[in-house]
């Protein structure tokens, strides 16, 4: 049952009957997405700090690799003084083969002293996104997956929730979350639907943080397989062994 | 008083003090004075100690000290000095008792200012931390004091003045020292603690760029700066008479590098001046400066030697952030500036992504065009603001800017294998793979229009089989002015040239 301002409005069966596509057969168009093309490579920045990786946002750069070509780089700020030697390659080798310009997409990760996550694209037409849910929402619409409002505010919250309580919150929180993830991981494969979405990914890399992943409920360990079973979540998992 | 074995004493002078009367006999006469001048006349046992060393630990301890002083202040029966040596300073009190009598304390109160004197003293625990002072917590109980070599008595700069930041508005109205000031008394200036730092900070870039290319396995050449033929087109060169003939003055070692890489050293640097004549008066350009060069041959791809270079950089960062803390910390006293950060790898942009990032803030300019210097320090903003960082390389410049001997791009002829390097937005080193080839060169250089009866001998130098290479060359005054956040290069150059300054 989903919580809405007006509660005599239950949207559970509307949520049902929303199709999620994979995600890989939609078309995005990321010059839509990103502004205006100057022939050059369009980078996203991301700042994190190496004491906390920021585990959905490598999911999610695996991702985006199997889906455009990315450029990607890892960089170390001077405000940090080492970096373990498996975050230091947490994208693998690189072999940069073409020009810059030629890859529709840069990825720039640098390990930095920063308090939460940060990203940077545009610094003329954008502010930077703080935070490790937020850059994860603009990495995900990239994919360019349309939602209907209900699904997309609920995948919305699962990220909150995953985020707030899951990773930052109480022992007492994160109990309350595991239940409720239980529960709607007994209707649907997914946190949201049928389709992988963001909220998994936050979810699943939160999880893993907090080091309860072990103690989760069934369903909870179900998904998690699931999750561990594509690959862009077992090479991530993989960093942290 | 037992006589000093190590210096004679030779009174002090009169007409100086003022005292006529001498009312009661000196019972301190033997325990401050003038000394005769070191002749090297005998090599005394007396163990002098650092004033930086003299800290908490040294306690109660009777210690000799050689310095400047720095400021002395006179009240009543005591006098209060402020010893000098190098970026470090203590507290020195001569006050009447058991080993200095009145006219010591009258003595050491009218010592002219960096005058150079030896003390001997008790190190003191100090009841409150002495502000203004490098060592706070002690303080030196004068218990002998003799002048070593005297200053005059009018400085035509105080040191205190040349330290002072400078504040915005018109906060207290007090003195600063201008440049020319600084510059035509440059031996005061340099003493100053900014002054001690800068060099001491200029001197680590140095042994650091040494430490690491040896390192890497490169070898230090030393080329020759008088020279035939202009390296570079013939512009801002300058002309030197050579007996019946005349010479240049090098513009660059690049031609020597390069002749060295074509005799198989493979990897080599060298550190020395080169000279520009080029008539301008900006807070950036020197007539001669240190260059720091870097030449290397390569196996497939430019970006090998693009990739050492910038390390070696990185690697001075580092060490530089390591063992000059207290150097950057005194500077940063008088001209705040945020610490110089960088990513390691070093970023690497291409030039067309700077002129889309450009673009984009509204900038007009064509994809050939070169940067003019706004446009330099508005990239550097951008690239700091979306990266965070102080160093970065911008890579494939249009060939169209560059010099003949510029490899061009294997894709796109408008472009290039050439690279710069910049530091706080301002550029450090420029740099591309060169023409091995010497009819490509030949081509290019008829490209440019240059008379290739000069550039035979350069031209010639690739004819017996020329490996690949690249490389580089680094301004040492600029590195250091930008690494520590300055805004003039006469302030890390010890005696700067400039069009219009020929001496010191």
């Amino acid at each position: 049952m989903i919580q809405t301002p007006d509660a005599d409005f239950d949207v559970t069966n509307i949520i049902q009957s929303d199709e999620c596509s994979p995600l890989t057969t939609n078309g995005a168009d990321l010059d839509l997405m990103l502004g205006k093309d100057y022939g050059a490579l369009k980078d996203i920045v991301i700042n994190a700090n190496p004491s906390l990786p920021p585990l959905s946002l490598l999911v999610l750069h695996s991702l985006l690799c199997e889906r455009y070509k990315i450029l990607s780089a890892v960089h170390t700020h001077s405000s940090v003084k080492s970096v373990p030697e498996n975050l230091l390659k947490c994208f693998g080798e690189q072999t940069k083969k073409q020009p810059r310009h030629e890859y529709q997409l840069g990825f720039t990760l640098i390990w930095k002293d920063v308090p939460k996550p940060q990203m940077k694209f545009s610094i003329q037409t954008m502010c930077p996104i703080e935070g490790e849910g937020n850059i994860a929402r603009f990495l995900f619409s990239l994919f360019g997956q349309k939602y209907n409002a209900v699904t997309s505010t609920l995948i919305d919250s699962w990220v909150d929730t995953a985020i707030f309580q899951l990773k930052e919150g109480s022992s007492k929180e994160k109990g309350a979350v595991l239940r409720s993830m239980n529960a709607a991981l007994g209707k649907t494969s997914w946190l949201v639907g049928n389709e992988l979405t963001v909220a998994d990914i936050v979810a699943w890399g939160a999880l893993q943080q907090t080091g309860s992943a072990n103690a989760a409920p069934a369903n909870v360990q179900k998904w998690m397989k699931s999750c561990e079973n594509l690959a862009p979540f077992s090479s991530v998992m993989k960093l942290l062994k | 008083a037992p006589r000093e074995s190590g210096l004679r004493v030779c009174g002090w002078r009169r007409p100086c003090l003022g005292d006529q009367k001498q009312p009661c006999p000196d019972y301190a006469k033997e325990r401050y004075g003038v000394s005769s001048m070191i002749q090297s006349q005998e090599k005394p046992d007396r163990v002098l100690i650092r004033i930086k060393d003299l800290t908490v630990e040294k306690a109660d301890e009777v210690v000799w000290v050689r310095g400047r002083i720095h400021t002395s202040r006179a009240k009543g029966k005591q006098c209060f000095l402020v010893l000098r040596q190098q970026q470090f300073n203590i507290q020195a009190l001569v006050a009447v008792g058991q080993h200095a009598s009145k006219q010591m304390v009258k003595f050491a109160a009218n010592i002219n200012k960096e005058s150079i004197v030896d003390v001997e003293g008790v190190v003191r625990k100090a009841h409150q931390k002495i502000g203004g002072c490098t060592q706070q917590d002690v303080e030196l109980h004068v218990q002998r004091i003799y002048v070593i070599s005297l200053a005059e008595p009018r400085l035509p700069l105080q040191l205190d003045d040349a330290v002072r930041p400078e504040v915005d508005g018109e906060e207290d109205g007090r003195a600063t020292v201008n440049q020319d000031t600084r510059l035509d008394n440059r031996v005061i200036d340099l003493r100053t603690s900014t002054s001690q730092a800068i060099f001491c900070l200029q001197s680590g870039i140095c042994q650091l760029f040494r430490e690491t290319l040896i390192r890497k396995g490169f070898v230090e050449i030393q080329t020759p700066k008088i020279i035939s033929a202009a390296s570079e087109g013939g512009a801002n060169v300058f002309t030197v008479s050579y007996f019946k003939s005349s010479a240049y003055l090098a513009q660059s070692p690049q031609l020597y590098k390069q002749m060295c890489i074509c005799a198989d050293f493979e990897k080599v640097f060298c550190v020395g001046p080169v000279f520009r004549a080029e008539d301008s008066n900006t807070h950036r350009h020197l007539t001669e400066f240190v260059g720091l060069d870097i030449e290397m041959a390569f196996n497939y791809h430019y970006h090998e030697v693009v990739d050492e270079i910038a390390d070696t950089l990185v690697q001075i960062f580092k060490g530089l952030q390591e063992r000059f803390q207290t150097e950057i910390q005194t500077v940063n006293k008088q001209f705040p500036c945020e610490p110089f950060k960088f990513l390691e790898p070093t970023l690497r942009l291409e030039y067309r992504e700077a002129v889309a990032m450009l673009r984009e803030a509204g900038v007009e300019m064509g994809d050939e065009e070169d940067l003019s210097t706004p446009n330099e320090k508005l990239l550097g903003r951008l690239v700091k603001e979306k990266y965070d960082t102080d160093f970065y390389i911008l890579d494939k410049y249009p060939l169209a800017v560059r010099p003949f001997y510029t490899m061009p791009d294997p894709v796109n002829p408008k472009n290039s294998n050439s690279y710069d390097m910049f530091m706080r937005g301002e550029e450090i080193l420029s740099g591309a793979q060169r023409i091995h080839d010497p009819q490509l060169l030949t081509e290019r250089a008829q490209h440019h229009g240059i008379d290739l009866e000069k550039i035979k001998a350069y031209i010639d130098s690739f004819r017996f089989g020329a490996p690949p290479h690249a490389g580089g060359g680094i301004g040492l005054e600029r590195v250091t002015m930008l690494y520590l956040g300055l805004h003039n290069v006469r302030q890390t150059s010890m005696f700067p040239r400039d069009p219009k300054r020929l001496t010191p």
